[in-house]
C-alpha cells in the first residue's frame, strides 16, 4: 500500500446528505426524522434573542391569567423548528428560501411538547433564471407528541439540479 | 401593568405604518445559534469555510447566509412588541418572501402596516392583519410578509383591570 493510499482521506467515502430537485417528484411525502422536545430553555433563549416581546412566552402568571396551564412556546419557535425537521429531506442540497404561503397556527404548544415533521411535493418547475435550479413548493405539517396538527405552511425554495 | 395600553386591537387603524424603534445586528448567536437549535443542517447557515470557497455560486455570498428563519423571526420580533405585546395568540403568516440574502454583521430594521382589522369570534378580541418589512443597514428589503394575530380589546381587558385593582 502506497502512502497515498494509506492515507485515511484518500479511503474516505462522502456520506452524502440531502436531495436535488429531480428527488422531488409532484406528490411525494418526506416523514421527516427526528422531532424535537421543546425545552423550557429553548423558548425563552429563542424569545428574548428574537426580541419578542409577548410576556405569553416569558411569563408564567400572565400566561395563566389568559387561560393557559404554562408559558406559551413562541409560534415563531414552532415554525422555525417544524421547518428545521425539514431542511435535510428538502432543501439542504442548496438553494436560497423564497418564501412561505398560508401558514397558520392551529394549536398552542406548551413547554415538553414534541415536535415532528412531514412534507408533501406540491409543485415544481424549472428556475427561468437559473438553469442549474428548479423551484420547488411543500405543504409542510407540524404535529405534537399527540398527532394534533399544530402548524400548517407551504414552502417555496431554488433546489439544486443534480447535473446543475 | 405588565402590558402596554396603546396597542390593544381599538389603537389600531387601517392603513397606519409604524416604524418600530429598535434595529438587531445579526451575530453568530442569532444564526448559527437558533439554526442549529431548530436542527436545521443546511452548512450554507454555519459553514464559513465552504461559504468563503463556493459562496453557493453567487457573486458576493462569501460568507455564512442568515438562515431566512430566523429573519422571519426577528423581523417579527422586532415588531412584537408594538404589534403582539397585547395578542392573545397569532393565527397565521401568508406571503412571507425574503427579498436579499442576510449576512452576519447586517442590522435589521423592522415596518409595519396594519392592512386590516376585523371582529373574531371571541367578543373580547380582534383579528388584525399586518404586513410587515424588514430592511438592512443599507435599506434594502430583505423581507416582507402577512401575518394575522387576535389581540385583546381594550374594552375587555383595560376594565377588567380597573374593575379589580
Amino acid at each position: 500500500m502506497t502512502e497515498a493510499e494509506a492515507d485515511f482521506r484518500a479511503r474516505a467515502t462522502l456520506v452524502r446528505k440531502g436531495n436535488r430537485y429531480e428527488d422531488m417528484t409532484e406528490g411525494r411525502v418526506f416523514e421527516h426524522h427526528w422531532g424535537r422536545t421543546i425545552s423550557a430553555g429553548d423558548n425563552a433563549a429563542f424569545t428574548t434573542q428574537t426580541l419578542s416581546f409577548c410576556p405569553l412566552y416569558f411569563n408564567e402568571p400572565y400566561a395563566k391569567s389568559l387561560g393557559h396551564r404554562q408559558i406559551l412556546v413562541n409560534p415563531m419557535l414552532v415554525f422555525n423548528t417544524v421547518f428545521g425537521l425539514s431542511v435535510e429531506d428538502l432543501s439542504e442540497g442548496g438553494g436560497p428560501f423564497l418564501g412561505v404561503d398560508d401558514c397558520r397556527f392551529l394549536e398552542s404548544v406548551y413547554i415538553g411538547d414534541t415536535l415532528t415533521a412531514r412534507s408533501t411535493v406540491v409543485g415544481r418547475r424549472a428556475s427561468k433564471g437559473q438553469p442549474g435550479f428548479g423551484i420547488v413548493t411543500w405543504h409542510t405539517e407540524g404535529f405534537n407528541q399527540n398527532d394534533d396538527q399544530v402548524i400548517d405552511f407551504h414552502r417555496t425554495n431554488l433546489v439544486r439540479r443534480r447535473e446543475g | 401593568m405588565l402590558t402596554g395600553s396603546d396597542n390593544y386591537f381599538e389603537d389600531f387603524q387601517i392603513g397606519q405604518v409604524l416604524k418600530h424603534a429598535r434595529g438587531k445586528t445579526m451575530c453568530e448567536q442569532d444564526n448559527v445559534g437558533i439554526t442549529l437549535q431548530v436542527l436545521n443542517t443546511a452548512e450554507a447557515h454555519f459553514n464559513e469555510d465552504i461559504m468563503q470557497k463556493n459562496a453557493m455560486g453567487r457573486p458576493g455570498w462569501n460568507s455564512r447566509l442568515q438562515f431566512g428563519g430566523v429573519t422571519i423571526a426577528m423581523v417579527i420580533g422586532l415588531t412584537m412588541q408594538d404589534t403582539g405585546e397585547n395578542a392573545l395568540r397569532e393565527l397565521a403568516l401568508d406571503k412571507i418572501r425574503l427579498k436579499s440574502p442576510v449576512f452576519h454583521g447586517d442590522t435589521l430594521y423592522a415596518y409595519t402596516e396594519v392592512l386590516n382589522k376585523e371582529d373574531s369570534d371571541r367578543e373580547d378580541a380582534g383579528v388584525v392583519t399586518f404586513k410587515h418589512y424588514g430592511v438592512n443597514q443599507k435599506d434594502e428589503v430583505v423581507f416582507e410578509g402577512e401575518r394575522q394575530v387576535l389581540v385583546k380589546r381594550k374594552s375587555h381587558f383595560l376594565q377588567e383591570i380597573r374593575s379589580t385593582r
